[in-house]
């Protein structure tokens, strides 16, 4: 009896191993490429349905069994690790940057090398060559990138504080200093009680982090990242404008000009303070405009217009202005060589990306179905209100198919019509404001370069500066102690990054 | 509850291996009759506890020491598309690596000094808790207390954090206003470097006081009632009670508790130390299992982090032994 339950027990065993293997075990390698396999993050509570409509439509459109193996985007980059080292690698996937992680699987030869393949193809030859330069690792093309907006900087303020105090819109950082001190000192919400300050910056430490301390170094002239003098690159907390640009964030904060709790206080409430009228500035990209807008939208949509102003980038002390740009890619779409193993199976891949890269795809992954849940008017993608179950599905999906979206040639989808006039004006003011500062902006001249020093320990390198300025401006140490952190970083290996950035930077000059 | 005493009261007094019994077990058991000679008489005479013994066997095997393959890692330069066994071996690169690092000597403080406070101040209190909730004569009271004094253990630390950040709050903290005003500063007790440790050895001792009284509540139990009773007609009060009867009594637990505990010590807790952890205070933060995460996992220094967990388990390893052996020298029952 009991050796019978055994067997039993073994044979379910046996079975359920060979079901696993039989989930785990890759597609049969098609040299026709029926079906492409593609891992990508989605930033939804839910990844989108494997029969939605969009999905769908995307192998109608594409002519291929389209297999998306979505990961959550909190464990993305944990995900690829795993999947990199295991035997069910897909034949495209989305990697998120110029990670550690990524540059030492691509420098052993995990991914095609694309430098040369990409001009093949109509719609993967980009429009954009500086921002492939500065997506590839030292020159060499390791995908296609995922092009993002360049410019997005951008000051936002609470405009019914603006016009109760009388004050025009900053220009300059030093206006910036007067509109956070008459926020503070004078106010602006007329409560009799001195409860308001002028900036709010969250918990947000690390450097070339496009955080509100990078934004104003930038302005000030420090150079983003990485700047040329003297014929060689250092990196910008080696100047002098990054030094003057601290001194000015601290004087901010010793007048209580901004949360006394910026170490701490918790990024994901950002708005809340501003919304709830206590700190009436916010320096970050300029898409929080829209979304501070629609919290004032909720709360009162009879009232709701003239409650958040913006302006883009600020000038420096120096009169110029020094616009700060992202590096315009947000991560790639890199072919693995232990899926995709031959030229020709690679030109397949190819194109079916260079498919997924045209106009008709980018309006799926971007807009969405056309009548289903968005109709054309004036060139311009409106949502089609009463919202249906089947249009809510494909909204809700498209967040995450965006992820697809490559874009290298420029946006080819619509543009998203807002829903009101008013939202409609700003949205159109902030695409004039940051395509006006992009003529101005100063970019990271050794983001295409990737140090092996860097690599090891960049990180924690940064970390050094990154903590140090925020002990500076919580009064915890001296500018002294500053510099000395900046030593700190060159003798812990900061100055064999240097040399290793100047020499790629002189070789690929 | 009875059943749970009962079976860690046998395990305390028989638990041990030949040799270490000390012979205070007062229930002498024979043990039955073993087969000498050979194995597979032996084997058939047991066949049923091995079966008994197989699954637990197996657990370990694929699920504690299979994994351990990994570990190798540690001495290679893993790069997950080679996988574990192209990728090049580097012997000893990384320890050398650690050890050199500037940041060593600080996180071993850190981590030195969390684990003694924890050991030092948590550890007791739950001796004195149970003892406490043991002197409880209404019985409905004392269940009512230990249900509440459970209950943060069941809190995940992201709660547990986030309360701390509500609690100490800069300017409107109910915590922050009481002890600024109580002391007269203006402390901010989330970012001053001075005040990160207290507040971790604080939210242990909320979060896990109650629940570790357990063991120690099913041990008191079993402390024999007549001896009380003969220690009151001698005429000894509460607190010379505790002292003689009950403190001997569970000291064998004490002794095997402290010894995992401390083998547990360096496991400072990834996820509270994290969450509690920013730019101001990172300079006494900084653990060995933070570390880890964040060499490990966000810089993907696979091989460096493997490195530095596998020198904190032989720590850990070293530290039960010693443990141990010293709990042998004062003629304690030790754990094995």
């Amino acid at each position: 009896m009991i050796r019978r339950k055994l067997s039993l027990a073994a044979a379910v065993v046996t079975v359920t191993a060979m079901s696993l293997t039989a989930c785990s075990g890759g597609e049969a390698p098609a040299a026709d490429l029926a079906t492409v396999s593609i891992m990508a993050p989605f930033l939804e509570a839910q990844p989108p349905s494997a029969d939605g409509a969009v999905q769908k439509k995307l192998e109608e459109l594409t002519g291929k069994d389209v297999n998306i193996m979505w990961a959550p985007n909190a464990s993305y980059e944990d995900k690829t690790n795993i999947t990199l080292a295991s035997s069910e690698i897909p034949h495209v996937m989305v990697i998120q940057g110029k990670t550690p992680g990524f540059v030492k699987n691509a420098e052993a030869g995990a991914f095609w090398d694309l430098t040369d393949k990409l001009e093949d193809y109509p719609n993967l030859k980009t429009s954009f060559p500086d921002i492939q330069q500065n997506a590839s690792i030292n020159g060499k093309v390791y995908g296609v990138f995922r092009g993002r907006a360049p410019m997005r900087a951008a000051v936002m303020f609470r405009q019914d504080w603006m016009d109760k105090l009388g004050l025009e819109a900053p220009k300059t950082t030093e206006d910036l200093y007067k509109v956070a001190k008459a926020f503070t000192e004078q106010d602006p919400d007329g409560n009799g009680q001195d409860d308001t300050w002028g900036i709010t910056i969250p918990k947000w430490g690390a450097l070339g982090s496009n955080s509100p301390y990078d934004l104003i170094e930038e302005w000030y002239g420090a150079g983003n990242r990485w700047t040329e003098k003297d014929g060689k690159l250092i990196p910008s907390f080696e100047t002098e404008e990054f030094l003057e640009a601290n001194r000015f964030v601290k004087k901010m904060v010793d007048e209580k000009l901004i949360n006394p709790d910026f170490a701490t206080f918790d990024p994901t409430k950002w708005n809340e303070p501003f919304f709830n009228g206590k700190g009436g500035i916010i320096v970050d990209v300029d898409s929080r405009v829209s979304v501070l807008i629609n919290l004032f939208k909720q709360a009162d949509p009879n009232n709701f217009e003239n409650k958040v102003g913006f302006v883009g980038n600020l000038e420096g002390p120096d009169g110029e202005l020094h616009a700060h740009p992202t590096d315009g890619y947000s991560g790639f779409l890199a072919i693995p060589k232990s899926s995709v193993r031959t030229e020709a199976e690679l030109d397949k891949v190819l194109e079916f990306l260079n498919t997924m890269n045209g106009k008709e795809v980018a309006i799926l992954l971007n807009n969405g179905i056309e009548g289903v849940n968005f109709t054309v008017e004036d060139g311009k993608a409106a949502s089609i209100k009463p919202e249906t179950e089947e249009s809510k599905a494909v909204t809700t999906d498209i967040k995450s198919y965006a992820q697809l979206g490559m874009n290298v040639g420029g946006n080819t989808f619509y543009p998203v019509k807002q829903p009101t006039d008013y939202e409609q004006q700003v949205f159109d003011k902030r695409t004039e404001v940051m395509a006006e500062d992009l003529k101005s902006a100063v970019y990271n001249p050794a983001a295409p370069y990737v140090s092996a020093t860097y690599v090891s320990k960049g990180a924690q390198l940064d970390n050094i500066v990154a903590d140090a300025r925020i002990k500076y401006l919580a009064g915890q140490i001296d500018e002294q102690g500053l510099k000395d952190a900046i030593k700190l970083w060159n003798t812990s290996g900061g100055d064999k990054v240097k040399e290793e950035i100047n020499k790629l930077w002189q070789d690929n000059k | 509850m009875s059943q749970l005493t009962d079976a860690l009261a046998s395990n305390i007094g028989h638990g041990q291996g030949p040799g270490t019994d000390t012979g205070k077990s007062s229930k002498p058991r024979k043990p039955p009759k073993v087969p000498r000679g050979k194995f597979s008489v032996h084997f058939a005479h047991y066949k049923w506890l091995y079966l008994l013994l197989l699954p637990g066997v197996v657990y370990f095997a694929v699920f504690r020491y299979a994994p351990m393959y990994g570990v190798s890692i540690a001495f290679k330069d893993y790069v997950p598309f080679l996988g574990v066994n192209g990728s090049p071996w580097v012997g000893t690169q990384h320890f050398q690596d650690f050890f050199s690092n500037p940041d060593f000597p600080r996180l071993l403080g850190n981590t030195l000094i969390l684990a003694f406070l924890n050991l030092g101040i948590a550890f007791p209190l739950t001796i004195v808790l149970a003892l406490l909730l043991n002197e409880v004569r209404l019985s409905i009271l004392k269940r009512t207390v230990q249900t509440l004094v459970y209950i943060p253990h069941f809190l995940s630390w992201t709660i547990v954090a986030s309360l701390s950040f509500l609690l100490f709050a800069l300017d409107f903290g109910p915590l922050f206003l009481f002890l600024n005003s109580v002391m007269g500063t203006n402390i901010d007790f989330l970012s001053d470097p001075n005040w990160f440790r207290p507040l971790i050895v604080l939210q242990e001792i909320w979060k896990n006081t109650g629940w570790g009284t357990i063991i120690f509540l099913a041990a008191l139990a079993t402390v024999d009632q007549d001896q009380y009773e003969a220690a009151i007609i001698d005429g000894a009060g509460r607190f010379r009670r505790v002292w003689h009867i009950t403190l001997p009594g569970i000291r064998s637990t004490i002794i095997v508790m402290l010894i995992l505990a401390i083998g547990q010590m360096l496991n400072t807790g990834f996820e509270q130390i994290y969450l509690m952890t920013n730019a101001l205070n990172r300079s006494v933060a900084d653990v060995f299992d933070t570390y880890v995460y964040f060499v490990g996992i966000t810089q993907g220094a696979y091989s460096y982090s493997t490195a530095v967990g596998l020198f904190k388990s032989l720590v850990g390893i070293v530290l039960i032994f010693g443990t141990n052996a010293l709990a042998k020298r004062f003629n304690q029952s030790g754990l094995f």
